[in-house]
């Protein structure tokens, strides 16, 4: 295949600037428009006094730009007694985050790997209950888990939250990892198994190298929910262990209490800063690893 | 020979099973322990704390005797088609043209994606803020010169509906967009080439021989947009907390509020168990489909 | 005041850091959910007092309170109570109470005094077959009216409205100036709360008690009853069309400019004038009620002590109640949070316009009546706010809405 082949991939109708490629740029456009409004409302309501944001021009540019609410949401915004601001909370999500990706995935593969070629019997039906399992609203499993961690001594500790972690990311890890699987050829597998390998050779020496792509993907998916969890951060952390979307809910909600809205603002980009920047460096990976088949089902 | 092969199969089940057992005990423990727990507590009365005494069918009765719940349902029935429907087809699109070798690809995709990572407690309020017909797009349109623009769905009971799907929508297309971009990426060169030499034009292509190939990638996302109508609640508590009045209630909400603010465990849970059944109903028979065709097809 | 309260802040540091250094005095861990600027500061005057007092607070704050009593909760049954839990001066508790999962305070009452000083409606809550099973820490009234001078000037307001009528024509007036009459936030709390208005402003004292005390079919299908209906729902005309979920404070916010005239929500409505540096009879206006015979509606935290029988918590336990009952604290904690002291017998003498106002109502003791959740329990509460709500956004004929009601009483 000669390069001069490989770069006339499409029909070279849309490589010109014609009308039609000036469609894509212009739907594009568009939709980058419906996508940002909501971040320039905030980025521009962040940057605010509190007497502009009253006038209620949500889209006004701010005639006094403060940097105030920015300083503020980081170092000195009320979350309780204490007025130091959400970053209290960040080390704790990131000793929650790193295992709570880590095991996930690797039981996750496991699982996956289990599944698609091993396929002992009775497997499928606890899978399909596992599925089932995902649709359940997190807040109706909460009372019997807490009962059961209390009972194991868990509750309220770092390793307790992880615990918890694992089990509610379980269906969408296997989930990801089967579908990977089945897209692998069985004739490796089972070449593999001719070769004398057993389980756990097999997917520690085979399996899990070929995976990366896929590790990629559930690794980048796992660290952005875990961390911008909050609910099961609040009831399974455990005091000393509280993630940051605790103190970023505390800065924002309140019942009766005021409300400083460019303070609010602030801290939320603040707080969804790390996500951000996993997708933004990552996200050629994210693309390429489900390319490798991952999707395919 | 065969006593051999025997050994070898039942040694092989056993390994397989053993790497399984954190799954198989999340599974019975962590699901089918707390599905049944709920379902023993939907029977009986329970207030704040979980109480043994029996009432039978009374909760659920109760359930559906109450507006709130039966409008939560329909209200999530069409969400869900909705929300799903809009998110496959705007993910698709933006994949499709983000694919066209577009110039600045990665800031196109982290504006797309960028809504996801972002938690929907101060997004919500944003939405609200945009959405309201004094302060937001309709009064920006109006401002511009176009006096008669209305926009006031989220204040209106029967529209309102639609804009926790505008908002949503906005938050989970992305990932969308990502997964169908990287299904899109695995379609083979030659396709396209045979495509080009055979004079199809690029949009046939994509809607007759691409969009088949994407099937599977369709199924995962559609488990996991299903999932999540499902689960709405963020966006409608910090959007418009059920309102005006009770017009955008969803079960999930319903279900919080009943377990926590109420202290009402019991019809809680028969809430749940009735939400569940209704997703077990609807997907479970897909999800049977689609295992037994996988495992057909690598068999 | 403020000075002194700094210097008291570094006594209390230094103090606190002594006693850490000296193998600390008991230690409280407190889940609460104040977390904003001004309540921040409301109980860090408890935590100082506390510390002043020997002990270590050990803040475990919640933001919004039904995610915090969840918390308390789940904390409870799971194994690993805190020393004190934040809940309000309601049945929220009960269940607690009858399911022994809270220590009582006997004795720090007894101390204190608790049955002379605390009014009739508050005791009513915590004492609890005989016992305090709840410190209560403040008073907050849902249902004041404020409104905005500048707006009533615009609209040639010249006086106050001195009774119901005069409200619905003063309102009448400001909608003819172009100004929004009634700055409203459209969630079912706060739909709840001008319905509460209503029903102790126009229907009174003793139908409100029949309603929501005694639950008393009659009087909730009385033609009586039907005008307090007919009233709240003749107020939603006056609020302008972007209020269905709008935040309260964005409603104050529209006093505050000067685009609205009146809203009808609770003393803590002070904390975001105070943000905008308005002042009280300068800026805007606080109603608590019209007529001699209004009454003053109380709703308000409480804490509760999770049962546990190590001596330090107790100990921890007890002190914490009694340091928050103190009335140099009372006061101190309900000026920064809106709220009047729940003890009825401290100085008062340098509290605001407003919280002066209540006070004077808060005299009579016919007058304190207690908010709805004070009567019903949660799960009723709840029932009650959803036919509230619905006939606030529907067009329900009010018949239909009076026996909805009594259905929803009668869980």
């Amino acid at each position: 295949m000669t390069t001069a082949a490989i770069q006339h991939r499409k029909p070279s109708v849309i490589r010109r600037l014609g009308p039609a490629r000036v469609g894509v740029y212009l739907f594009l456009l568009t939709a980058s428009v419906f996508f940002l409004m909501p971040l320039y409302i905030m980025l521009v309501t962040s940057f605010k006094t509190m007497d502009e944001i009253r006038l209620g021009n949500i889209f006004a540019l701010p005639v006094s730009l403060t940097l105030e609410p920015w300083v503020q949401a980081w170092t000195s915004a009320c979350t309780g007694v204490s007025c130091n601001g959400i970053r209290g909370g960040f080390w704790n999500s990131v000793w929650i985050v790193v295992p709570s990706t880590f095991i996930p995935i690797l039981l996750g593969a496991m699982n996956g790997y289990a599944l698609s070629f091993w396929r002992p019997p009775g497997a499928q039906a606890l899978f399909g209950v596992l599925m089932v399992g995902a649709f359940i609203p997190v807040q109706v499993m909460m009372f019997p888990l807490v009962k059961i961690m209390g009972s194991l001594g868990l509750f309220g500790t770092l390793p307790g939250i992880v615990l918890i972690h694992v089990i509610f990311s379980m269906p969408v890890m296997t989930l990801l990892f089967r579908n990977y699987y089945l897209s692998i050829p069985q004739e490796l597998f089972k070449a593999a198994r001719i070769d004398g390998g057993g389980f756990f050779r097999i997917f520690a020496q085979l399996m899990l190298p070929m995976s990366t792509p896929m590790i990629i993907v559930a690794a980048i998916m796992q660290v952005t929910g875990v961390w911008n969890d909050y609910i099961l951060g609040l009831v399974f952390a455990g005091r000393d262990n509280l993630p940051m979307t605790v103190q970023l809910n505390n800065v924002i909600n309140t019942t009766t209490g005021t409300r400083l809205y460019n303070v609010n603002m602030a801290a939320t980009i603040l707080t969804s800063m790390v996500p951000l920047i996993i997708y933004f460096v990552s996200g050629r990976w994210f693309v390429r690893g489900i390319a490798a088949g991952a999707v395919k089902g | 020979m065969h006593m051999k092969v025997h050994t070898g199969h039942v040694l092989r089940t056993l390994v397989s099973w053993g790497a399984l057992l954190p799954m198989a005990v999340t599974v019975i423990v962590a699901y089918l322990g707390t599905v049944l727990w709920s379902l023993k507590i939907s029977f009986t009365n329970s207030r704040t704390f979980p109480s043994d005494e029996l009432v039978g069918f009374a909760q659920y009765t109760r359930l559906f005797a109450n507006e709130r719940w039966v409008l939560s349902l329909q209200n999530l029935a069409l969400y869900g088609v909705l929300f799903i429907a809009a998110c496959l087809a705007i993910g698709f699109l933006l994949a499709v043209f983000i694919d066209q070798k577009v110039k600045g690809e990665g800031l196109f995709r982290t504006v797309f994606l960028y809504p996801y990572a972002m938690s929907f407690v101060a997004t919500g309020l944003v939405w609200q803020w945009l959405l309201n017909p004094t302060n937001g797009l309709q009064q920006a349109v109006r401002q511009m010169g176009f006096e008669d623009f209305t926009f006031d769905w989220i204040i209106d009971q029967d529209m309102v509906i639609y804009t926790i799907v505008i908002a949503t929508v906005w938050q989970a297309s992305g990932l969308v967009m990502a997964l169908m971009l990287a299904g899109l990426r695995g379609v083979d060169e030659e396709i396209w080439k045979a495509a080009r030499l055979d004079g199809i034009p690029t949009w046939r292509v994509y809607l007759s021989i691409v969009l088949p190939m994407l099937g599977p990638t369709i199924a995962t996302v559609l488990v996991l947009l299903l999932t999540a109508v499902v689960k709405v609640f963020d966006s409608v508590v910090s959007m418009t907390q059920g309102g005006p009045g009770t017009a955008s209630e969803v079960p999930a909400k319903f279900i919080m509020d009943h377990l926590f603010g109420r202290a009402n465990i019991a019809l809680a849970s028969a809430g749940s168990i009735v939400l569940l059944l209704t997703v077990v109903a609807l997907v479970a028979p897909f999800i049977y489909a689609r295992s037994r065709a996988a495992s057909k097809a690598s068999a | 005041m403020r000075r002194t309260m700094k210097q008291f802040g570094v006594l209390s540091v230094l103090m606190a850091l002594a006693g850490v250094a000296h193998g600390a005095g008991p230690q409280a861990e407190v889940i609460h959910w104040w977390t904003s600027g001004g309540e921040s500061a409301a109980v860090r005057t408890f935590s100082e007092a506390y510390t002043a007092a020997g002990g270590v607070w050990v803040d475990t704050a919640i933001a919004v309170g039904e995610q915090a009593r969840s918390v308390a909760v789940n904390r409870i049954v799971g194994g690993t109570p805190p020393a004190a839990a934040q809940f309000n001066t309601t049945k929220q508790f009960l269940d607690l109470v009858e399911q022994g999962m809270l220590n009582n305070m006997d004795d720090v009452a007894a101390k204190q005094g608790w049955d002379k000083v605390l009014p009739e409606p508050v005791l009513n809550v915590v004492r609890v077959k005989g016992h305090f099973y709840a410190a209560p820490v403040d008073i907050h009234m849902p249902t004041w009216f404020w409104y905005s001078k500048a707006a009533f000037k615009r609209a040639g307001i010249a006086n106050e409205p001195k009774s119901v009528d005069e409200l619905f024509a003063a309102l009448d007036k400001l909608r003819a100036a172009g100004l929004i009459p009634l700055a409203h936030g459209g969630q079912p709390w706060q739909e709840s709360i001008v319905f509460t208005a209503m029903l102790a402003n126009v229907g009174g004292s003793e139908l409100y008690l029949k309603v929501l005390r005694d639950r008393d079919a009659k009087a909730i299908q009385s033609p009586a009853f039907k005008e307090v209906l007919l009233a709240y729902k003749r107020l939603q005309g006056y609020v302008d069309k972007g209020a269905p979920g709008r935040n309260w404070n964005d409603a104050t916010a529209l006093l505050i400019t000067g685009k609205a005239g009146v809203q009808i929500i609770g003393d803590w409505a002070k904390g975001e004038f105070s943000t905008a540096k308005q002042v009280p009879e300068r800026d805007y206006g606080c109603i608590p009620g019209f007529g001699p015979k209004s009454p003053y509606i109380i709703q308000g935290d409480a804490f509760v002590f999770p049962k546990t029988s190590n001596a330090e918590t107790v100990k921890a336990q007890k002190l914490l109640a009694e340091v928050m009952l103190t009335p140099a604290t009372q006061v101190a904690f309900s000026n920064h949070k809106g709220s009047i002291p729940v003890r009825m017998d401290v100085d008062v003498s340098k509290m605001d316009a407003c919280a002066q106002k209540g006070l004077a109502i808060m005299k009579d003791k016919s007058r304190q009546l207690g908010n709805g959740e004070v009567y019903l329990n949660p799960d009723q509460n709840g029932a009650l706010s959803d036919v509230l709500t619905a006939y606030w956004n529907r067009n329900i004929p009010v018949e239909k809405v009076q026996k909805d009601i009594a259905a929803a009483l009668s869980n």
